[in-house]
């Protein structure tokens, strides 16, 4: 064992260590709070580094660890500069006067004639010797004494000086460690599967809503380990991460129904029914008195919405639970109290448990409750090896628990000299005490609500009003909460702050004079003082109206905090001031924070570097959320699943940030990883004010929050009736195959009766036919034609063997399964003669005299030229027989009289090969024969009539409808906002994708895909036959349409604050706004697009739930299925959104939301 | 309920189903980072499963599967790519580039390098998205804006609020000159 120094504290069951420094030299510096991306971690060395007089690069800091780290409580309320690192930076001078002590009886000095550099102790004899040597290989252990008399800060070298962070040179390069990247050997990847009422963590439903999980819905994904069930805990564990994430998702699990949570829709009428506690904070003067006897009395009531913490990394863990003990890599805030949970949750001392703190994403209180590593827990203790979790986005989202809403009333007013008569707060915060989850999931603790007295913090004032009130109404959780970065103080202060700039504008004063009124602390005044100066603040009295650049106006807010945190009455962490200048927009209610002047007095700032980026932050995330956020609930609960439902802020809406920092090093370092955000919400209402006159009490600013505040004050004119769109014959969605009528069923039966004898005569079986017999040049021509008739896609069922039937077509008749058409004897055609595939092929009649039904194109293959029949027949015979016997159709009576299709085909079917239209060109006749013959295009885009026939003459191509897709019109009838050009018919078809239309998506990928066989020659001519349907568009044209189209949807006026704009700027604007950044795969355009502009939504609709996983080709790019993320009414209000954006000229769809409850469970394509 | 599992007495592997083709594993071909590498996959897995999981590539980060918060953007034939929406089957016989690949601690691209020396982060999930990001606008156009910087960074979300940071860094890789300025 080498030697070493240790400072320690006894604690029962050992020592904690603060600072190890071996003999070598090295330094190891232990923490219990951990670095939640702060930095943390480098102004801790600088500190150790400074008090042992060493460089900055001798000394390692391990954060967290519960083997290692002395307990120091949660990662939270910026306390760790403030009071974790005391201990530490005592630990170090503790072990330097130790030191020095030695090498002064070793070189035989007085302490006074050594000096010390970078841990070499030298005399000044120049005699020297190092920490390392001191120790040698003596293992000396102290107690960490009180009364260390640390350095002055007047003699620092390193503390105070900015220094680069220790782990950005590895983030950058992607070889930091964090839990996310955790391996081990043997590690199997876990997922869980969250109950349905998402976000709520108290009531007696919890931990027994789970009826029953079906096993067998995911036999078919390989290597999956096990399915863990305990409670409504459920959980799966597979060998790869992707097949856990997809046993999850289609793991069939049963749920009790939901009961209903409050209506948050409302949330303050939520918190004035939650039954609250009061509790008096302060009781100064004589309130109720001063407020009967005020001037003017003011009551005013400030809300603050649920926020989330919004991690950009959804949680992970890795858990190993072995008889032997258990480790486990965690991302917490707060590992010893973790601890503790697992070994309740697992019924083993907690020295068992070995938790090893990793650096996570970024989390701002939400890994205080770090449900995963629990979840990684259970997995791995039911698997008895190594199991990683990640929560998904839509459970991060959902789970987290969220920042908490909060209610402020305020009474209180004006004497008659202006002066402030009197304050009456109280404020109402539902509690975010959440436990661990795991832990209520599965029964371990009951799920009772917990109510902890957390709407305290900031509560009272920081000015000295002499009748003032301060009350907080402790009351349980609505829904899951916990802290969150500045907790309640946020809130608490947007009221203080937004209330005192009221009674300035009553008292017509100038609102930073006014607060100098009241304020008495001396660093609160220099702040303010200091920031406004900064800013070159006019005094401004009286509100005026600003001068306005067209819908612009401008404004600048103030507003001031000491966050005071911790158990009440707390301590202040930094002290913070804003100025915010914003532009108002009056016409859209856009609000842009443009600057930020953020004035803080930290203390001594160990990293002046850090400080500054941890006021950037605070200012960047609390403008975020005071401008966007807010989580939305239905009565199941949280709704907001994704950054579509949940936006925050982007980069072209940043604030510029002017950073003062007040020198102070004299005084003791502050937390700085909050405070910076606690004035935002009231500078910015306060800024919004200026520009407006309006007071908006209520967050967040969106643009329907402004630009509704405005018109009802009479500010902004109120908006106009939408124009009304073009009216557009909509239709009723036609259906491909409609349901007939008894009339229309005895016309079929009569026809089939005229005909002298509707039973046709089997063709005798032959021998398959010799390969040999057939060309190979023949052959090569049939598989062309197979591609063209698209006879794999329906052929091909789900055994994935091609053509060997099975596959199951859906019509409103019933269910057709595609029947094997390989050459096998027995199941397929392999015993089919050249007559009865003719037969087939032109007259729908199945070799042994069965009538075929007509969702087998035969009225289109009827037109095939025999040359063609022949080869096609060809192809088939010679392709490797499948043996498979497919479903049987069954359909219900009177469908499953085949007999009845004679009638049918006299009505209906012409039969006989196609003949050509001498006066058009060769090209078009060409054309014209592709698509109409093996093509079929017609069997999808041509309306039916009541008994399934294609309808003709003008019908023909009009648009149908298939596999509850809609097949556009491919005629002039089209409703593509630029008509369709033989080019860009090319294009489609070639590529399956058009600059002007958009990508091939749903039943119509795999027909380009076949389309790919066929040469150039065919694709052009079937583009000249469609082409010449349509209007003549040149390319200039095209081009000139399309960006007209394109500019319009820059303009955003008509559509701003639709609810779905916010989920298509954050779902899908990434991969489809005009102009937006290159990105892998096409960039379809909206604005151009056939299907926004159709009579139905159902294909847009499609897209959205289920995406586009098998393009074309893979250069297209991908499209992820938004079904899991987006609740109907997200989809619905997206597709209104999208409509009205990108097709602006057309009637909204109506009942969109039971189209996307009908077309939810579709088929992915 | 107690904790109930299963595990089948072939070691885990449950026998192929052939009625799910998208779920068989085949081995498919990346070429990531200029080297080729096999990997045994269905073909519909996502690209950073393969990246991470099979490459021991850390850097794509899983931030949300829908292609909306940028943290997994690897640069794949020259433009920036989502990992966690593109299947490796459309990846193969496409260069793939992560993070690990521009440049080591040891051995930095002038982005990464840029990224450090501005301090361009806090926590860092996000990093990644935002380097590969910038690089990928760099490569098409070398003198970005500040405004064409903001738009190529729109989709890829902080939360951290690292963002001023970010954009000098940007601007310091794209023209060191004018960041020093």
């Amino acid at each position: 064992m080498t030697g070493s120094l240790r400072i320690v504290r006894p604690v029962a069951g050992g020592d904690e260590t603060f600072i190890e420094i071996r003999e070598d030299g090295a330094i190891v510096a232990y923490n219990g709070h951990v670095d939640l991306g702060t930095g943390i971690g480098t102004a801790l060395i600088q500190i150790v580094a400074e008090e042992l007089d060493v460089g900055f690069a001798r000394v390692r800091i391990v954060l967290g660890d519960t083997a290692h780290t002395p307990n120091q409580g949660a990662t939270i309320a910026s306390e760790t500069i403030q009071i974790t690192a005391v201990p530490l930076r005592k630990a170090a001078a503790q072990a330097r006067h130790f030191l020095v002590a030695r090498a002064a009886a070793k070189l035989e000095l007085p302490v006074e004639q050594l000096t010390i550099s970078d841990g070499l102790i030298r005399g000044n004899d120049n005699r020297s010797v190092s920490y390392g040597e001191l120790i040698a290989g003596e293992t000396i252990r102290l107690e960490l004494a009180d009364d260390v008399t640390v350095k002055a800060v007047d003699s620092y070298r390193m503390v105070g000086q900015s220094q680069p962070r220790i782990d950005l040179p590895a983030k950058a390069t992607g070889e930091l460690v964090y839990v996310h990247d955790m391996r081990v050997p043997g590690m199997l990847h876990g997922r869980v599967i969250r109950p349905p009422y998402a976000g709520v963590d108290a009531g007696d439903f919890i931990g027994n809503s789970l009826i029953a999980v079906d096993e067998a819905s995911i036999a078919h994904i390989p290597g999956i380990v096990a399915v863990v069930t305990i409670g409504d805990f459920v959980g799966v564990v597979a060998e790869r991460e992707e097949n856990a994430v997809k046993a999850a998702e289609q793991l069939k699990v049963s749920w009790k129904p939901t009961p209903s949570i409050p209506d948050l829709t409302d949330i303050e009428t939520a918190l004035r029914a939650n039954p609250g506690t009061p509790r008096v904070l302060l009781d100064k003067g004589d309130v109720d008195r001063a407020i009967e006897d005020a001037a003017k009395p003011i009551k005013r009531t400030y809300l603050w919405p649920y926020h989330m913490h919004a991690s950009i990394g959804p949680s992970c863990a890795l858990a190993d639970v072995r008889p032997e003990g258990v480790r486990v890599w965690s991302g917490t805030q707060n590992p010893h109290l973790l601890r503790v949970d697992l070994s309740f949750l697992l019924g083993l001392p907690e020295s068992d448990i070995d938790l090893i703190r990793m650096e996570a994403a970024g989390c701002y209180g939400r890994n205080c409750a770090d449900d995963v590593t629990a979840d990684a827990v259970l997995l791995s203790r039911a698997v008895g090896g190594p199991v990683r979790v990640q929560l998904t986005r839509e459970q991060e989202h959902a789970w987290e628990p969220k920042g908490a809403a909060q209610l402020m009333d305020v009474n209180g007013g004006l004497d008659a000299d202006g002066n402030v008569a009197a304050y009456d707060f109280a404020t109402r915060y539902p509690s975010n005490g959440a436990p661990t989850l795991a832990l209520i999931l599965t029964g371990m603790i009951p799920p009772v609500p917990q109510i902890s007295e957390m709407g305290d913090r900031t509560a009272i004032p920081p000015y000295d009003y002499d009748h003032m009130r301060v009350v907080a109404h402790d009351m349980p959780p609505i829904v899951r909460a916990a802290w969150l970065r500045g907790v309640s103080a946020l809130p608490n202060t947007f009221a203080h702050e937004s209330y005192i700039d009221e009674l300035a504008a009553e008292a017509k004063a100038d609102p930073v004079e006014y607060r100098l009124r009241y304020l008495r602390d001396p660093r609160a005044i220099d702040l303010v003082k200091a920031v406004a100066a900064r800013g070159n603040w006019t005094p401004r009295p009286e509100w005026k109206q600003p001068e306005s650049d067209g819908d612009i106006v401008r404004g600048r807010g103030f507003a001031y905090a000491l966050y005071v945190h911790s158990k009440f009455p707390g301590y202040g962490a930094a002290w913070s001031a804003w100025i915010a200048d914003v532009a108002v927009n009056k016409a859209t209610g856009d609000v842009a924070v443009t600057r930020v002047i953020a004035g803080q007095d930290s203390g001594l700032m160990i990293n002046p570097d850090g400080v500054r980026h941890q006021i950037h932050g605070n200012v960047i995330q609390s403008v975020s959320r005071t401008l966007k956020e807010e989580v939305t609930f239905d009565r199941a609960g949280v709704t907001s699943r994704e950054w579509g439902a949940y936006p925050i802020i982007t980069f072209p809406e940043l604030p510029s940030i002017d950073v003062l920092m007040l020198p102070r090093n004299d005084q003791p370092p502050l937390g700085v990883g909050e405070s910076a955000s606690v004035p935002s919400a009231a500078a910015i209402a306060n800024a919004i004010f200026d520009a407006t006159g309006v007071r908006f009490r209520e967050l967040p600013f969106t643009p329907e929050r402004i630009k509704a505040g405005l018109q009802a004050a009479g500010v902004t004119p109120p908006s106009l009736p939408p124009p009304s769109p073009q009216p557009q014959s909509v239709m009723t969605r036609p259906r491909a195959w409609a349901l007939p009528s008894l009339a229309t069923l005895g016309a079929v039966a009569c026809a089939a009766t005229a005909m002298l004898w509707p039973w046709r005569a089997e063709i005798a079986p032959i021998a398959t036919p010799d390969p040999s017999t057939y060309s190979a040049a023949t052959i090569a021509r049939g598989a062309e034609l197979a591609a063209l008739g698209d006879c794999a896609v329906c052929h091909t069922g789900p055994s994935g063997i091609v053509n060997a039937g099975g596959r199951a077509l859906e019509t409103p008749f019933g269910i057709v399964y595609a029947t094997n058409i390989t050459p096998d004897r027995e199941t397929g055609i392999g015993a089919w003669s050249y007559p009865a595939f003719e037969r087939a092929m032109r007259h729908g009649i199945h070799r042994d005299g069965k009538h075929l039904y007509p969702a087998f194109p035969y009225n289109h293959f009827t037109r095939t030229s025999d040359a063609d029949l022949q080869a096609l027949y060809a192809y088939l015979m010679v392709q490797t027989p499948a043996r498979a016997q497919g479903p049987e159709t069954k359909l219900a009576f009177p469908f499953n009289m085949r007999t009845l299709m004679a009638g049918w085909n006299a009505m209906f079917l012409t039969t006989g090969a196609m003949t050509s239209d001498p006066a058009k060109s060769a090209e078009w006749n060409r054309g014209a024969y592709l698509v109409e013959s093996l093509g079929h295009c017609g069997a999808c885009h041509s309306p039916r009539n009541a008994l399934g026939a294609e309808r003709t003459g003008s019908a023909h191509l009009a648009g149908g409808f298939a596999e509850d897709w809609e097949a556009p019109a491919l005629t002039a009838l089209s409703q593509a906002p630029i008509p369709w050009s033989e080019n860009e018919l090319y294009n489609y078809l070639r590529t399956g994708t058009s600059r002007y239309h958009g990508v091939a998506a749903g039943p119509m990928a795999p027909v380009v895909r076949e389309l790919t066989n066929l040469p150039d020659s065919d694709i052009r001519a079937m583009a000249t036959y469609l082409a010449s349907m349509n209007k003549v568009t040149g390319a200039t044209e095209e081009h000139a349409l399309a960006t007209r189209l394109e500019t319009l949807t820059l303009d955003r006026t008509l559509t701003r604050g639709m609810a779905g704009e916010r989920i298509f700027e954050g779902a899908c604007a990434v991969c489809h706004a005009v102009g937006g950044p290159e990105l892998f795969g096409t960039r379809p355009s909206l604005a151009l697009n056939t299907n926004v502009h159709s009579a139905t939504p159902d294909n847009l609709i499609q897209v959205i739930l289920h995406g586009i996983d098998k393009p074309v080709t893979s250069d297209l790019g991908y499209m992820p299925a938004f079904k899991g993320s987006l609740n109907d009414r997200q989809v619905a209000d997206l597709v209104a959104y999208t409509r009205r954006q990108f097709a602006p000229d057309k009637a909204a769809w109506s009942d969109v939301e039971a189209a996307v409850a009908r077309l939810r469970g579709g088929k992915v394509h | 309920m107690g904790p109930c599992f299963r595990r089948d007495d072939t070691g885990g592997t449950w026998a192929r189903d052939k009625t799910q083709t998208a779920t068989m594993t085949a081995t498919l071909r990346l070429t990531v980072n200029g080297k080729s590498h096999d990997v045994s996959a269905a073909a519909d897995t996502p690209l950073i499963y393969a990246l991470r999981n099979d490459l021991e590539l850390n850097s794509p980060k899983f931030g949300c599967g829908l292609g909306e918060c940028g943290a997994c953007t690897v640069i794949m034939d020259g433009v920036a790519a989502r990992s966690c929406v593109i299947p490796v089957s459309g990846c193969i016989g496409r260069e793939i580039v992560t993070l690990e690949g521009l440049g080591s601690r040891e051995r930095t691209d002038p982005v990464q390098r840029a990224f450090i020396e501005e301090q361009a982060a806090q926590c860092g999930y996000c990093l990644n998205g935002m380097i590969m990001t910038a690089k990928a606008l760099l490569m098409r156009n070398a003198h970005p804006s500040e405004t064409e910087i903001l738009e190529a960074l729109r989709y890829n979300l902080c939360r951290c609020g690292a963002h001023l940071e970010i954009v000098r860094a940007v601007m310091r890789a794209a023209s060191p000159e004018r960041a020093a300025s």
